[in-house]
């Protein structure tokens, strides 16, 4: 198992001030790092309209990279703008993951439509950036640049960008039902991935990656892939099909290893970390992202209602391996 | 080119549909078989739910002289969407193709949203009852929205060439926002293949056939056929806005062809029907399938009120 000590809470949304699409929620935090700093992007939300239907922005936050609880910057703008009428993206971008490419950074995310039947569907977009990741275009004419297929019908969300050997990566999530739910509709998601030469056009694996151990409703997310130790490991979050809001059935952090990225092997009691007894994560945890800084390696997540009240991080101890 | 016109030859009102259909025979589309025609068509429920419609395919099974109808279809042929998907609120039209021993159907889904009225993408069904029924290949699309085609992609139409499947569809390139009619969609027509039938090569936002009435048009519903050494591909275009009472923006037949299936010449000079006097094809004419049957060439299409009043057939004369 590996032992997670938890540094506490890094980033409050609410603490913000002044920024009207930054009112709370701060959710799916990935890093991007800089000689000085590390930028941490999330995704973030006004307040709800008169429907109390939100939408989603992403953003990020500059932090010192000798004191990580110290912020020395935040965006001035939303990364992207919504989509314009009918498109993907036009009620919300998240969440979002950030690779550089040359000189450029290229950002993934999920962009998010309103439907009548069911509330959302989902589909993965890309933007570039020629400003160190400040902000970005969005590639195409308003479409995304991983959509729906065969398999994969519907909500394609949560997309992780990766690079190994030449090769890109994208680990990401799809739906594989809506469970009726009595009029309230919920998705169950599972984690699929598509490799690529080039960054933007994918060839899906077109299998579900990591098994399910909460049954067939289980729903998995944010497939956050480290390699580390000529191995590749997977930090992800469940939760159950229903009644996810609360403690007892919200999301937990899971784990899994491969040497191929093809096959993993679950193994959530290896994850070393779980809810708090008490405070900002103690009904849930998720949305984990590792990465390792100066000789260490660190885990971000969410803590309960999954980032409504920030995210924070987490230092391992010991190997991963 | 000179199509005869041989008349309306379905009328939905004048027959009991499946699914609680009423009114409604669009987009027909063929199966040729060695003693009849099976023509289907999208026809339409009312969804009990909230009043709006729901588009199910049926069919009817004609002599091959298009002069008496043998059977019509009692059952549902294909299922619409379980919910969530991508064709849980419709599905029209359906194309037909005979591939070897077996029958497939790319069909055009539909779901609704909320910001636009719906969304679309193409399916991909199997029959192995010669038609009857067919069968999805899971739950989503295999052809959908992607960078340079940003959403309502349909109305697939595809014949195989040599080992090449080729797909003409559309594909939508903007909302337009209007006082009075809420967001109107614009479309084009675009080309995809695929060497099995499945996975797709998109020319990835390429508009195939040029515009004649301005950067608005909408074009729709592809068809093409190779006659004489030449390809010939019929479609239906309109304005964006003003096309539901107007005649004059409504829908009318195209006409373009080519002799490599990349160029494509426009030429609706050439396309050899058009509006009659008076009767169910007076005021517009849409939804084209162009369809070989003993050696003749035949043009089925819809005309009036989308095709609320059924489908008619031409034959092409020269």
């Amino acid at each position: 198992m590996f032992k997670w000590k938890k540094r506490g809470r890094i980033f409050i949304p609410q603490e913000i001030k002044n920024i009207s699409w930054l009112k709370s929620f701060a959710q799916a935090p990935a890093v991007l790092l800089f000689d000085d700093f590390v930028r941490v992007y999330f995704s973030c939300r006004p307040d709800p309209d008169e429907n109390g239907q939100y939408v989603s922005y992403s953003a990020y936050v500059d932090l010192n990279r000798k004191n990580l609880f110290e912020i020395i910057n935040i965006a001035k703008e939303p990364i992207f703008k919504l989509g314009s009428r009918g498109t993907f993206d036009e009620f919300g971008t998240y969440p979002t993951s950030i690779i550089r490419k040359g000189n450029d950074v290229m950002a993934y995310y999920a962009g998010w439509t309103r439907c009548e039947s069911v509330p959302f569907n989902v589909a993965i977009g890309a933007g570039i950036s020629k400003n160190n990741g400040e902000s970005f275009e969005k590639i195409g004419h308003g479409g995304p640049i991983l959509s729906y297929s065969i398999n994969e019908p519907f909500v394609l969300s949560g997309p992780k960008i990766r690079q190994y050997n030449d090769t890109y990566y994208l680990f990401y999530i799809a739906g594989s039902k809506w469970i009726a739910n009595d009029g309230k509709p919920e998705p169950v998601y599972k984690i699929r991935m598509a490799h690529s030469s080039d960054g933007l056009n994918w060839i899906k694996a077109d299998k579900d990656l990591i098994e399910s151990k909460l049954g067939e409703d289980e729903a998995q997310a944010s497939p956050d892939v480290f390699f580390h130790n000529n191995k590749y490991h997977m930090f992800f979050c469940y939760r159950y099909g229903l009644d996810f809001r609360g403690k007892e059935k919200g999301y937990r952090i899971g784990y899994a290893s491969s040497d191929d990225m093809i096959n993993w092997t679950r193994d959530d009691s290896k994850a070393g970390i779980d809810v708090s007894e008490e405070g900002w994560d103690s009904e849930m945890i998720s949305y984990p992202h590792v990465f390792e800084l100066d000789g260490k390696i660190y885990m971000m997540y969410l803590g309960n209602q999954v980032g409504k009240e920030g995210f924070g991080l987490a230092e391992l101890e010991g190997e991963l391996k | 080119m000179k199509w005869k016109k041989l008349g309306r030859i379905f009328n939905p009102v004048d027959h009991i549909l499946a699914n609680k259909c009423v009114e409604f025979a669009q987009s027909p589309q063929t199966l040729v078989f060695d003693d009849f025609v099976r023509i289907y068509f999208s026809t339409r429920e009312t969804d009990p739910k909230n009043g709006k419609f729901l588009s199910h395919i049926s069919f009817v099974d004609m002599t091959k002289d298009f002069t008496k109808i043998l059977s019509i279809s009692k059952n549902t042929v294909i299922k619409l969407g379980e919910l969530g998907t991508f064709d849980e609120h419709g599905i029209f039209p359906i194309n037909i193709v005979r591939d070897k021993d077996k029958v497939l159907a790319y069909t055009c889904g539909w779901s609704r949203r909320v910001s636009v009225s719906v969304e679309t993408s193409t399916g991909y069904a199997v029959s192995n009852d010669n038609g009857l029924t067919f069968t999805k290949v899971g739950h989503g699309p295999v052809l959908t929205s992607s960078p340079n085609e940003p959403f309502l992609v349909g109305d697939s139409f595809v014949q195989i060439y040599g080992n090449i499947y080729h797909m003409w569809y559309i594909f939508g390139t903007r909302w337009v926002d209007t006082t009075d009619e809420g967001a109107a969609r614009t479309y084009k027509i675009g080309h995809a293949t695929s060497v099995d039938g499945i996975n797709w090569k998109k020319e990835e936002g390429k508009q195939i056939i040029s515009d004649v009435l301005n950067a608005d048009e909408c074009q729709a519903l592809p068809t093409v056929v190779f006659h004489n050494n030449k390809y010939h591909m019929f479609f239906c275009f309109r304005e964006a806005t003003g096309f539901r009472k107007d005649k004059n923006r409504g829908y009318r037949i195209g006409y373009a062809y080519s002799d490599d299936l990349v160029n494509w010449v426009r030429d609706d000079a050439n396309v050899g029907i058009q509006f009659s006097e008076e009767g169910w094809d007076s005021d517009m004419m849409c939804y084209p399938h162009v369809f070989k049957c003993d050696d003749k060439v035949y043009l089925l299409y819809n005309g009036n009120e989308f095709g609320r009043y059924g489908f008619g057939i031409a034959v092409l004369e020269e």
